[in-house]
């Protein structure tokens, strides 16, 4: 396969399908490689439409199984689906091991599903700056919906509440996560709560208690009351899968709501401003950081700051200055 | 310019053997030298395999055997990568395996066979200094 | 011109023989067991805090049974030799089982290959190609009579290594040969592994379920409890947990773990301890550090005995003792300058008897490359028999008791022990640690840190990190292939019976089972009617797991032919 980028044929053979365009766009995105941002510009047009899902939730609550089940329901409706799976990269050395494909093996070989992991790459919220564009990757391949999954931290400035359009939140009973959450404020950001393995005790007490806590704090008219679904999906046995259906409905339900209620619109708003600000962030930062090392100010600075002669927030007034009103 | 470039691994069983200590090992060990490592699991076909390589767009392919299947099975792997043109991708190749077997290994098309016994540094140095980083 | 060329020399020399130097004054550079813990530099009779010999350690044969289960140990018998054999198709196992037999093994021991672990039968689609390579494939009562012919059931003791659900239909064919042989199965002596539930963690846990493996697993316990008193039901498989490269006190604390699942269902069938207990038995490593290994097997034997009276209610001393095999640590081998595993198993064997192992199998030196050869599965046995006539360890029981290290060391190892089961306690029970994957956690966190043991040099090994050699280019003593052609024709053999085998009988068979396995019965005796039948592995099994809500077919790629 040619390895050097010829942006016309990138583009040609993603809107027309194919899978190593594809993840080969989705590797130049991610490495920030050249000739990725004119390829994206080309494919910007052609998306829009697909839903975004995301799933997430602590380990062990069987967010793999679920997105695994997930997959299936989508198929059977005949939809192209794209799968994300972003894993945690080491704080250390940089690595990552994605441990979610494992957990496919049923869509292997199933050519209506694509499926790619993905590593954090140093940002704290479980997703990388680079799944926007992989998202829309997968959609102009041709993918109806595309699953984000991720453990999900809220932490960070990208997180899936900014990236999907349903927020699928897994916890388990007996975990203490449905108190957890709560605390949290992560009620407020799921769309549909998902009660995995309910068939363990303690489930009847945590769905009362997670209806009861969404009854509060949704008072709004009009406004989308998160729904609790129970699921039972065990990775192996067939016959003891439940709630699938059910869940596949509520999310077809909150798109439907999204659409009908006009709030598909902030959350589009909302997306694009959230990306537009990272990008401007990371362009600007770079571009700074870039003139001052060029110039060797950026050292110079940084020691006057230490030496207690500058402080930060005169040094970032002072670059600005001149980035901002250039020649005077 | 190629900025925050991760090298790629895509590590995998085939056949039945369920020996997966070294592999889970090896995984664990890569993440830590800096790359981003796929474990696609046990009882995987070479078609699984190669699939998964190009939706992943791995630059290295490392296979675990350690139920004598080695013979058997890499000659279909190494059909299958052929047949969707991964001929830029690494092909390794861990476990036990006769000394004997290991040049019919290489001419079968592994670039690098690592016995049992091996120590971490010399794999990811041999992966980082013979990734075919042509995708410039 | 002299001067300056012996100057020369003496500089040359001086360089050459620093490191010799050096190596006269060298000293370890740790004290640690093989496990991590801190070792004195001495142990004298200050370390043992109250000499309660009868109370805490006892002589052989007395409970806690410390230093041995019998009062005589090895003057009484000797250690079985029991190398395991499992190669190509039941023909040529049974060409092997016999030649080691001739050369003075004293048990036979025969190995599952991973198609019939895994429940597959030979022509299965994903088995054709591995059939025979690591074992062998037993798929129908036929391959069984071929496996056994000629061998006298009643008089041999016999080894049967299936260990995933497939043991119980390797217990329904050994005894549907033994029956249609004129055997009582009353009068079978032998054992088999029989230990699902571990086995999930050896690759095979799509045969392997966990609430299959309990029942399955108690079914063969429960049948051979009843009908074969001289069988021991259960090798439960410490061994393999230490594979994974967990520690000594890890080993035992999850492998008692693990037991006790079987003997909580065994109870809540309502079976009396003292009724099957007696006949439990494991299947425990032996690594290289020669005393920390005694010391754990030693601290084994009390735990259980402990465990069974206090916990259990055990009244039958028999039911106290802990019963073992022994399998040196395959683990501890590497491919590099192999003919050095030689002295590594040795060792291993060495600490094994002095532990005072009931049943042994040495490994081949050359388990890192390939299948054991004749030459090193002899190499293994000889080690076995130079060790019981050459080197008088047989003379004496637990000829270590009563050292202030070993001592000092089997308190040790207890007390680590017991703290890890009490971890498991806490987290909910071993069921719980397993379904939840903390015990799979476990494996990879111990697994990473050996690995970085060596990376690091904290550990050394000869050959890998150090005293390392150029890669060798050939195996000391051959390469043992297995023929494609004996596989082919077990292909064939079986595609032959399935054609040719009356349907309609079998039927009914299979029919019985499935009402048995829905019924919750136990499905063993189905399980040889069907066998007897010509049911096979795969359609045996697969019934089961299909009444279970499980697929037929663990591979999931054949439908039952009997909807």
């Amino acid at each position: 396969m040619k390895r050097k980028i010829d942006i016309d044929q990138m583009v040609e053979r993603l809107l027309s399908g194919d899978r190593r365009a594809a993840a080969r766009l989705i590797t130049m995105v991610e490495d920030e490689a050249k000739g990725h941002r004119e390829v994206m510009k080309r494919i910007y047009p052609h998306t829009g439409e697909c839903s975004i899902l995301g799933i997430t939730g602590s380990g062990g609550a069987g967010k793999s199984t679920l997105t695994d089940h997930l997959i299936r329901e989508f198929r059977k409706q005949g939809k192209m689906v794209g799968v994300a799976v972003v894993d945690p990269s080491s704080p250390f050395s940089g690595g990552a091991l994605l441990g979610d494909r494992i957990r496919l093996q049923s869509h292997f070989l199933d050519d209506g599903v694509f499926i790619r992991s993905l590593a954090s790459r140093g940002y704290l919220g479980g997703l990388s700056k680079a799944v926007y564009d992989v998202i829309r990757i997968m959609e102009a391949m041709g993918a109806d919906i595309v699953i984000v999954e991720t453990l999900g931290t809220g932490q960070d400035e990208i997180d899936v509440i900014h990236v999907c359009h349903t927020c699928l939140l897994v916890l388990t009973p007996g975990m203490g996560d449905d108190i957890q959450a709560m605390k949290a404020g992560i009620m407020e950001i799921a769309d549909i709560i998902v009660l995995n393995k309910a068939d363990l005790d303690g489930a009847e007490r945590s769905l009362r208690h997670l209806r009861g806590a969404l009854a509060m704090a949704c008072t709004e008219e009009g406004t989308w009351v998160p729904k609790v679904i129970p699921t039972v999906s065990v990775a192996n046995k067939p016959g003891k899968i439940q709630g699938l259906s059910e869940l596949a409905s509520a999310i077809a339900e909150h798109e439907q709501y999204l659409k009908d209620s006009g709030a598909i619109d902030k959350v589009n708003f909302e997306r694009v401003e959230q990306e537009l600000g990272l990008i401007f962030k990371d362009e600007l930062q770079k571009l700074i950081f870039k003139g001052l090392k060029g110039t060797g100010k950026k050292r110079k600075y940084i020691k006057s700051i230490i030496d207690r002669k500058n402080d930060p927030y005169s040094v970032v007034e002072e670059v600005l200055n001149v980035y901002l009103n250039p020649g005077k | 310019m190629v900025r925050n470039k991760k090298i790629k691994v895509l590590l995998s069983k085939v056949g039945l053997d369920g020996h997966d200590r070294g592999v889970k090992v090896i995984a664990s060990l890569l993440k830590e030298a800096g790359m981003e490592v796929i474990y696609l699991g046990m009882y995987q076909t070479e078609q699984n395999i190669v699939k998964a390589a190009i939706d992943e767009d791995v630059d290295v392919i490392g296979v675990s055997y350690l139920s004598g299947e080695h013979l058997v099975f890499t000659p279909k792997i190494v059909e299958e990568m052929k047949k969707n043109d991964l001929d830029d991708v690494l092909l390794i190749a861990g476990g036990t395996f006769p000394p004997e077997d290991i040049p019919a290994m290489e001419k079968m098309g592994i670039d690098k066979v690592f016995r049992a016994g091996s120590l971490t540094e010399p794999i990811a140095d041999y992966i980082k200094n013979n990734i075919k980083k042509g995708k410039e | 011109m002299d001067q300056v060329n012996q100057k020369k020399q003496v500089e040359t020399l001086e360089g050459s023989w620093e490191d010799y130097i050096k190596a006269y004054y060298e000293k370890p550079a740790s004290f640690k067991s093989w496990s991590g813990y801190d070792l004195k530099e001495i142990y004298t009779p200050r370390d043992r805090s109250a000499e309660e010999y009868e109370k805490d350690i006892a002589d052989a044969g007395t409970y806690p049974f410390t230093r041995g289960i019998h009062a005589n140990m090895f003057r009484g018998r000797l250690w079985t030799k029991r190398e395991v054999v499992g190669i190509g198709s039941p023909a040529d196992t049974h060409e092997r089982l016999e030649y080691l037999a001739h050369q003075g093994g004293s048990g036979l021991n025969t190995i599952a290959d991973v198609t019939y672990e895994m429940g597959l039968d030979a022509d299965h689609p994903r088995a054709v190609d591995e059939v025979g390579l690591t074992g062998v494939n037993i798929t129908s009562i036929r391959d069984m009579e071929t496996l056994t012919r000629d061998i006298p059931l009643d008089k041999v003791s016999w080894s049967v290594i299936t260990a995933s659900t497939a043991a119980s239909v390797s217990m329904a064919q050994y005894v549907a040969v033994a029956k249609d042989r004129g055997y009582d199965p009353a009068v079978l002596r032998g054992s088999i592994q029989n230990d699902p539930i571990h086995f999930r963690y050896c690759g095979f846990r799509p045969a392997c379920p966990l609430d299959l493996s309990i029942k399955l697993g108690s079914d063969v316990m429960e049948f051979c409890t009843k009908k074969m008193p001289k069988w021991y039901y259960t090798t439960v498989n410490m061994y393999d947990l230490r594979e994974q490269g967990i520690t000594a006190p890890q080993e035992v604390a999850f492998g008692f773990g693990i037991a006790m699942c079987y003997i909580d269902e065994l109870i809540r069938r309502g079976l009396d301890i003292d009724e099957f207990a007696p006949r439990f038995t494991f299947y425990v490593s032996c690594h290289i550090d020669i005393f920390e290994e005694v010391a754990k097997i030693r601290a084994a034997r009390r735990m259980w005995a402990r465990l069974m009276k206090e916990k259990y209610g055990a009244r039958d001393p028999r039911s106290m003792q802990f019963r073992f095999a022994v399998h040196t640590a395959g683990c501890s081998l590497i491919p590099q300058q192999p003919l050095n595993n030689i002295v590594r198993i040795s060792y291993e064997a060495l600490a094994a008897v002095l532990g005072g192992v009931q049943s042994l199998h040495c490994c081949s030196y050359d388990e890192p490359m390939c299948l054991p050869t004749e030459k090193g599965h002899l190499q293994a046995l000889r080690t076995q028999q130079i060790l019981a006539y050459e080197t008088g360890v047989t003379n004496v029981v637990d000829p270590l008791g009563g050292s202030y290290y070993v001592e000092s060391l089997t308190d040790k190892m207890e007390e680590e022990s017991l703290k890890i089961m009490k971890q498991v306690e806490d987290i909910g029970g071993m069921e719980d640690a397993i379904r939840t994957e903390w015990l799979d956690a476990q494996f990879e966190s111990e697994a990473v840190k050996r690995q970085k043991e060596l990376d690091s040099g904290e550990k050394l090994v000869v050959g890998v990190n150090v005293f390392t050699t150029e890669q060798e280019k050939s195996t000391p003593l051959g390469v043992q292939r297995v023929s494609s052609a004996s596989a082919k024709q077990q292909v064939q053999e079986v595609r032959e019976l399935k054609r040719t085998r009356n349907m309609n009988k079998l039927k009914i068979a299979i029919a019985r089972l499935r009402d048995d396995a829905g019924e919750r019965k136990n499905v063993i005796p189905a399980m040889i009617e069907a066998t007897k039948a010509f049911g096979t592995t795969g359609e045996l099994l697969g019934t089961v797991r299909e009444v279970f809500g499980y697929p037929y077919d663990p591979m999931e790629i054949l439908e039952s032919p009997f909807q």
